[in-house]
């Protein structure tokens, strides 16, 4: 079974890293195994990069229409469950439902919002991962996961480009 | 030669002044604040043990006392049912609003200079609405059973009453807990990240760091998911915060007091919220400047000069709403609400009356307007002080003090505070000792962002004149 | 034209006004301030005493009081006249909406104001939004032994039909609701409804001077109905819309 490498390249400056994306896909690098990691976020159209998806709006719009099922059963709901008249005011009266809603449709979309970021990152994520602890520093790594067989080739374009480092990426604990 | 000179130092002097164009590398400023948390003195400990013991004291053996004999020993009776626990209570949710205002509205409006103390200031939103949950929980006869007021189904068959402000306040007061733990959390993952990496293995710092930072490395579907739940968090944020204290304010609105039944409590409680929480994180950048290491490069005077005038305008706003409030009430005739107006100013607690006047406007404004005295950190943290204390009297004067003159002059009576007093303090010593703790536990600034916003900077020269531009990176 | 609330399906404040079935009328012109309604009704409702501190302080447990108002100033004070302020059972009551429990409800059945004293946790909103502040809360455990040693004698004087309260719980006037349910279960029993006159409150029954009155104000004929009728009849703070149940007489 041939071991798949993976290449990390690390780079201190948006300019290179876009450069060598550049030519990564001259080189026949799919844009689908490449991934960028940085210590900052830098946006997919710095770096000519196919902009990314993410489920969190619908999952926060989902959330917040939760919410606001849970905010109609509180306030229309629940007092029918057990009449109890108090101060002259109807059953369920509408101006403290309201509130009642606004508050659970709120509290539904921005739990549904970090849960998503969570789901949609795989958080929590504990198993060995490539990664280097320069990234955090302020790098862009460019991590080549389906390198065509000549890496050497790869290796040389990158480092004239001005990559700090180039090497096999290693999955570990991070 | 002169003139040589005079340009250099013109650029020096924008890049001594303004954190955003005195860019460091990322690993240097890493460095700094993984600095700043590990070094502690003896005198941090002093001070920590110090609070500990009040806390330990004056928080929960007082509370211990009071749960066991009954409220008797506080200073509640007829007709002030309500006293400093409430005054307490609003107090602290009107200190985490200013959190969520640096770090959402801020956001919203683009506002660069708030990019280092995002974190600082919602750290005291997560530690302010403790000491608010406390200051609640503290004041009823039997909390022993205050699970009763949870919206859950349970076996008595009885959900809470949802006509009643209280429920309303449990409510938001929750979702505004959870939403500003939750933005507290998001943008600190990465700054997680960085200490994860920057920590030794075998430590329990390493265990902490790596299983709070949840594996993130900071790929593009990272930063993508985690951009757009913070955009989202920054919008939606901002409305419960306003309800919030609005919310809060209905409490005393929605009730038949004369003095309390305004319509105007909503806006004038929010305003209110803003004015003593920026005077609190004036305070709390002052200290944390001047006591943890490498932060006088994060923390400039510039920002004190930027919440100075934020400071400014906000105690103009509460200043406005304060009138309308008095002058409506004053103008009305309502005999008991002359009454009560005659109680605030002239009675035995006038002389709180006057000093809330005095430390929320006459001071603020008398001070604020100076670019050169906004941007001096100890007079705006003397400044911040007394605005806090206003804005506690404030409280003072709409719970027990409006609350000793009601439609029944039989009952009139005097609100003599007991055991609140300690527990007030116990709450005070408790909110510093989470922040303290906090500030060695996680980085207090957030270095990403920092980093973020120095690329976005740059000097341009229009003309002969250099300027700061800044760049839309989003 | 006459309006069928029923159909209105009005609720609260509207259908109360129309009904209202126990209601209470006070003479200020007879009362005397002698206070007799205050120490029966303390017997009758197991009404702890709070010692001197406490009361000097205003924490007095009283359901019922007796206001002294004056002119003048001394020595030339004169005695304005004597108002008893008890439980106004409103009709409207802007307790009840406020209390997050469910402890302060509006009983369908007696139409009067109650206090669950199992479900109370003790927010005192009720007491804070009361506009005649009769509300009393339990500050201490007054009627502990383990905390007040003579309580144990002083028990034996308990009226079994009323519970005993804890520390942290509201009470307030209940119209006798112990009677009330007294009377009822005996008319019931013998198959018919409770006639005015046949039972009384206990502030009621102690007055000497018969200021007092209490009864079915939902039957035009009994005593309380005409003395409610009186033209020296008002309510008090009746522009709060409260609804209240107690009729005052004065200025006769």
């Amino acid at each position: 079974m041939a071991e798949e490498k993976s290449l990390l390249a690390v780079f201190s400056d948006i300019d290179p890293a876009a450069d060598a994306i550049e030519q990564l896909r001259l080189l026949g690098v799919h844009d689908d195994c490449m991934n960028v990691i940085s210590g900052i976020p830098v946006t997919e159209a710095m770096l000519g990069r196919p902009s990314q998806w993410t489920n969190v709006p619908r999952l926060a719009l989902g959330g917040a229409a939760a919410g606001f099922l849970v905010g109609v059963f509180l306030a229309f709901i629940t007092p029918n469950m057990y009449t109890i008249q108090v101060g002259g005011q109807p059953f369920t009266p509408v101006p403290p439902a309201v509130i009642v809603m606004f508050e659970m449709t709120m509290l539904g979309m921005l739990i549904s919002t970090f849960v998503g970021v969570f789901f949609d990152s795989l958080f929590p994520n504990y198993r060995p991962m490539h990664y280097v602890p320069e990234i955090s520093d302020g790098k862009i790594a460019i991590l080549i996961e389906c390198p065509p067989p000549d890496t050497q080739k790869i290796t040389d374009v990158l480092k004239k480009l001005g990559a700090e480092s180039v090497k096999e990426a290693e999955a570990q604990h991070l | 030669m002169a003139d040589h000179k005079h340009h250099t130092s013109h650029e020096e002097h924008l890049r001594e002044q303004h954190l955003m164009l005195d860019p460091m590398p990322r690993g240097k400023m890493n460095e700094m604040v993984m600095e700043a948390m590990h070094t502690t003195s003896w005198k941090f400990w002093l001070v920590f043990g110090l609070l500990a013991a009040i806390v330990a004291y004056a928080l929960f053996y007082k509370w211990g006392v009071m749960i066991l004999e009954g409220l008797g020993v506080a200073g509640v009776n007829r007709p002030s049912y309500w006293g400093i626990f409430l005054v307490n209570t609003v107090f602290w949710i009107g200190i985490s609003h200013a959190g969520t205002f640096i770090s959402a509205i801020l956001r919203v409006f683009k506002a660069e200079f708030r990019r280092p103390f995002t974190r600082a200031a919602e750290l005291m939103t997560t530690f302010g609405l403790v000491q608010a949950g406390f200051s609640i929980f503290m004041h009823m006869g039997r909390v022993w059973l205050s699970y009763w007021l949870m919206p859950i189904p349970n076996q008595r068959g009885l959900w809470p009453n949802f006509h009643s402000p209280l429920s309303w306040d449990l409510l938001a007061i929750t979702t505004y807990l959870l939403s500003s733990t939750m933005y507290l959390f998001l943008p600190l993952i990465p700054d997680l990240a960085m200490a994860r990496d920057r920590t030794p293995d075998g430590t329990w710092q390493k265990v902490f760091y790596r299983t709070l930072a949840l594996g993130f490395r900071g790929t593009e579907g990272e930063w993508t998911h985690l951009r757009n739940a913070l955009n989202i968090f920054a919008f939606a944020i901002i409305p419960v915060m306003f309800s919030v204290h609005t919310i809060v304010s209905w409490d005393f609105a929605m009730a038949t007091r004369p003095g309390w039944n305004s319509t105007i409590f909503g806006p004038y409680f929010v305003v209110g919220a803003l004015h003593s929480g920026m005077g609190a994180v004036v305070m709390v950048l002052a200290v944390v400047r001047g006591t943890m290491k490498n932060m006088k490069y994060f923390i400039r005077p510039e920002h004190f000069e930027a919440i100075g005038k934020l400071m400014l305008i906000i105690s103009m706003t509460w200043g406005y709403f304060f009138f309308n409030d008095y002058i409506v009430q004053w103008y009305g005739g309502d005999k008991w609400t002359k009454e009560l107006l005659h109680w605030h100013e002239a009675g035995p607690m006038g002389w709180m009356w006057f000093g809330m006047l005095i430390c929320n406007v006459a001071i603020p404004w008398a001070i604020l307007w100076n670019k050169k005295w906004r941007s001096t950190p100890w007079l705006l943290f003397i400044v911040g002080m007394l605005i806090n204390v206003g804005m506690w009297f404030e409280r003072y004067i709409i719970v027990p003090i409006s609350l000793t003159i009601n439609r029944m002059p039989f009952t009139w009576r005097l609100y003599q505070p007991g055991i609140e007093v300690w527990l007030g303090i116990g709450t005070l010593a408790f909110f510093i000792l989470l922040y303290m703790a906090a500030s060695k536990l996680i980085p207090l600034i957030p270095v990403w962002e920092v980093q973020e916003g120095q690329m976005a900077h740059s000097l341009k020269k229009y003309g002969r004149e250099t300027v700061v531009t800044v760049s839309e990176l989003e | 034209m006459t309006v069928d609330l029923n159909k209105l399906h009005a609720v609260g404040a509207i259908a109360e006004a129309a009904e209202g079935k126990w209601g209470m009328v006070i003479d200020m012109d007879l009362c005397t301030g002698c206070q007799a309604c205050v120490a029966a009704c303390a017997m009758e409702n197991n009404i702890p005493y709070v010692e001197e501190e406490d009361a000097g302080y205003g924490r007095s447990m009283h359901w019922i009081r007796t206001e002294r108002f004056w002119e003048g100033e001394y020595p030339e004070v004169k005695i304005s006249g004597y108002q008893p302020m008890l439980c106004q059972q409103c009709g409207k009551a802007p307790c009840e909406p406020v209390c997050p429990a469910f402890a302060t409800v509006h009983s369908q059945a007696e139409q009067l104001n109650l206090q669950v004293y199992n479900r109370c946790v003790g927010t005192r909103y009720c007491a804070n939004n009361c506009p005649y502040q009769v509300r009393s809360f339990n500050w201490r455990d007054y009627q502990d032994s383990r905390v007040r040693p003579e309580i144990t004698i002083l028990a034996n004087q308990f009226n079994p039909d009323v519970t005993v309260r804890r520390r942290g719980v509201m009470e307030k006037c209940t119209f006798c609701i112990q009677r009330i349910h007294k009377a009822q279960d005996k008319a019931k029993s013998e198959g018919r409804e409770v006639e005015d006159g046949e039972f009384t409150t206990a502030c009621a029954q102690a007055c000497p001077a018969n200021a007092i009155t209490f009864g079915r104000i939902d039957h035009p004929e009994s005593l309380v109905s005409q003395l409610a009728r009186s033209p020296r009849a008002e309510h008090h703070l009746e522009e709060l819309g409260t609804l209240p149940r107690v009729t005052y007489l004065k200025e006769g």
